[in-house]
């Protein structure tokens, strides 16, 4: 089935050149993401604080670390690997990467044990521009093959919405994009469920800065039914940190600096950091 | 009633008999779910429950979870609300399109959905390939033990994947000669397995969500033990009485000084509603329940759950407790993660796994720990470990404190 629906793919790219029209997949997975945006209690755009919560974070009234109107004096704190938010009359248990809404404001824990955020988002929806994209070519999607890593390493490091996670190395792509064939480090990155991971490439290209976001951007690996992988760079997305600067932002990770520029995916146009855009 | 709403109910009415009738969505549907890696067959069974459309969700012979059906001109909506996830469809005639969803912490998690009336074709399961294997799957550097087990079942080719903390329950699908492929979705769980025997060696994928691929390398079990034995994974300090204090679903505090509990044998049983494999193995609890409990044998049941927000979480423990019947005591502990389950019961070390079933003897200490659980799909290890819990279970009840 997808070893056909990749041909079926490929064919179109083939047949229709850069006059491709952006695939029903492509298009569908942007209009969810930006719906999604603009409606969920935790899109990014209504967060309003993301806070280590270290020894403990005091909530509610105006001199707490942070003010949330409707919610009595209350704490946040780890005890034992267990968040747990006290406030006068009960203790909110919390699971990390899981929606507790208090007082109508939607809170998040993320992060490890010794080291967990605290994501606060805001009683209203808030509307921003929309994520804006260029225009699909269909010349950026590679059918790429995974070399295996030569040394077994994981690392702590930032994934997309800014919380902290281990990830190994997962190995290297390469791709043509003119000139010579140019290498990219893939990290293995903790799925949705233990089952799942996802392979991620975090990089920077020519347009850093120059109409994408300036930090870089993520872009996963999609299986095949071959064991081959498309990477398509239509697909390249923002970190969170690109939405709303209250999102710590990952660093570029090493080896992923592109010196050619790639017109494809999602493109920056303010927002997070506010850099001049030329 | 006044003339204009006379007039409104009866142009309606004209409407909605004019309108061209679909033909009630009862019956079953195959199913698709389309991964990256390839379409995972399923069935939707949509039977009328107490006047509400409802919808069994099917792998081969074996249904589970309800989802409620609510239509709405050509859309038809299946709402599983166990898992917050949601099956959306247009109909056409015949057949249903449309997308599968939930939502993580990172966006939308979406996959293509079609189906189509009728139920899949039943596959001869392909013989050569039936039996127990040994697997290693592999991911970047490391590899971690499985046991796969492909078994004949009344529809077809059913499949058992279990890994040192238990089984994912029944996948079920078909195969040729020497290749097979099985499945599972169950309204959260999205799991192809696929493999091909070449020589002695069975060689596949593992598909997780919509796009984890995971490979795998099988030899035929040999007998010796594959997997870590589920005794060996976490311990526990057995000196002193298992210690616990938690509110129970009318909040309630209970310790291990309850009445019900003193001087009796007690099945620790660590669970959460939202886990599959501890709605399997509810069943078999209620057995050795209903065999023991005149012998002064009593079962605790510690839920762990989503949110660990007892307001929140005991209407989901009340949901799981109705579902069975369970008779036995059950408890909010907290909130189901690994690290604050463990941090929450100081006396166990290595805590692993939900279930994990903790055997008291009369005088209170813990005796034998097993994490995890071999469920219905994996046959003689699910035999074996009941029988473990019932030479358990007899040995203490002998014992005098």
């Amino acid at each position: 089935m997808t070893i056909s629906h990749g041909i079926l793919l490929l064919g179109a790219v083939f047949a229709h050149g850069a006059w491709a029209q952006t695939p029903d997949a492509v298009r569908r997975e942007r209009t969810e993401f930006a719906e999604w945006l603009a409606t969920s209690a935790v899109s990014p755009w209504r967060a309003i604080v993301v806070r280590p919560i270290g020894p403990g974070l005091s909530l509610g009234p105006a001199s707490a670390d942070i003010p949330l109107a409707g919610i009595a004096a209350g704490r946040i704190g780890e005890r034992g690997g267990r968040i747990v938010l006290s406030t006068g009359e009960r203790e909110i248990g919390f699971s990390r990467g899981r929606v507790q809404t208090v007082e109508g404001w939607p809170l998040i824990v993320n992060g490890p044990p010794g080291r967990a955020t605290l994501t606060v988002f805001g009683r209203e929806p808030v509307r921003r521009k929309t994520v804006s994209h260029y225009p699909y070519d269909p010349k950026l999607v590679f059918v790429v093959t995974l070399r295996p890593a030569a040394t077994a390493g994981t690392q702590a490091l930032l994934t997309p919405d800014g919380v902290e996670a281990v990830a190994s190395n997962a190995g290297t792509v390469q791709v043509s994009l003119g000139g010579p064939a140019r290498t990219l480090q893939v990290k293995r990155l903790p799925g949705a469920t233990a089952d799942e991971s996802e392979l991620e490439i975090y990089f920077r290209d020519g347009t850093a800065g120059k109409g994408s976001y300036p930090a870089g951007r993520f872009v996963s690996l999609l299986p095949r039914a071959d064991g081959s992988y498309i990477l398509d760079f239509n697909r390249a997305r923002n970190p969170f940190c690109a939405y709303n600067t209250v999102y710590p932002c990952p660093a570029p990770w090493s080896g992923n600096n592109l010196p050619v520029a790639v017109q494809a995916g999602e493109r920056y146009e303010g927002g997070g950091l506010e850099v001049k855009l030329p | 009633m006044n003339t204009i709403s006379v007039a409104v109910a009866l142009a309606a009415s004209l409407l909605a008999a004019s309108a061209p009738r679909q033909a009630p969505l009862d019956g079953t549907w195959r199913a698709v779910l389309d991964l990256a890696g390839g379409a995972l067959p399923f069935e939707l069974a949509v039977s009328r429950q107490n006047n509400r459309l409802v919808a069994a969700i099917c792998n081969g012979p074996k249904c589970a979870d309800h989802a409620v059906v609510t239509q709405r001109g050509d859309s038809v909506v299946f709402d599983i609300a166990d898992y917050a996830a949601t099956i959306v469809a247009e109909r056409r005639g015949d057949s249903l399109t449309g997308t599968y969803r939930n939502v993580g912490r990172n966006g939308p998690r979406s996959i293509p959905f079609r189906a189509s009336a009728g139920r899949w074709p039943r596959a001869v399961p392909p013989a050569a390939l039936l039996g127990s294997w040994d697997a290693w799957y592999l991911t970047d550097q490391r590899r971690s033990p499985r046991v796969i087990q492909l078994t004949a079942g009344s529809g077809g080719l059913e499949g058992a994947v279990t890994s040192n903390t238990g089984d994912l329950g029944v996948f079920w699908g078909g195969g040729t000669v020497d290749s097979f492929s099985v499945a599972r979705f169950d309204g959260v769980s999205v799991y192809i397995l696929a493999g091909r025997l070449s020589g002695d060696t069975l060689r596949g994928v593992f598909h997780a969500g919509l796009r984890t691929q995971t490979r795998f390398v099988a030899v035929r079990s040999t007998g010796a033990p594959h997997l870590t034995a589920p005794t060996e994974l976490t311990s526990a300090d057995t000196v002193n009485p298992f210690r616990f204090a938690f509110r129970d679903l009318e909040g309630r505090l209970v310790s291990q000084d309850d009445p019900r509990l003193k001087g009796k044998v007690v099945l620790v049983d660590i669970f959460g509603s939202w886990c599959v494999t501890c709605h399997e193995a509810t069943p078999d609890l209620l057995e050795l329940y209903a065999t023991y409990k005149p012998r002064g044998f009593e079962i605790l049941g510690l839920g762990y759950e989503v949110t660990g927000d007892s307001a929140q979480d005991n209407p989901q423990i009340r949901r799981f407790r109705d579902k069975f019947a369970i008779p036995w005591i059950l408890l909010h502990a907290g909130a189901s993660v690994v690290e604050e389950t463990a941090a929450s019961l100081p006396q166990l070390r290595g805590f692993t796994a939900y279930p994990t079933t903790l055997f008291l003897g009369r005088d209170g200490r813990i005796r034998e720990i097993y994490a995890g659980f071999r469920g219905p799909a994996t046959g003689a290890q699910h035999a074996k470990q009941l029988e473990d819990y019932r030479r358990i279970i007899e040995a203490l009840l002998t014992e005098v404190p």
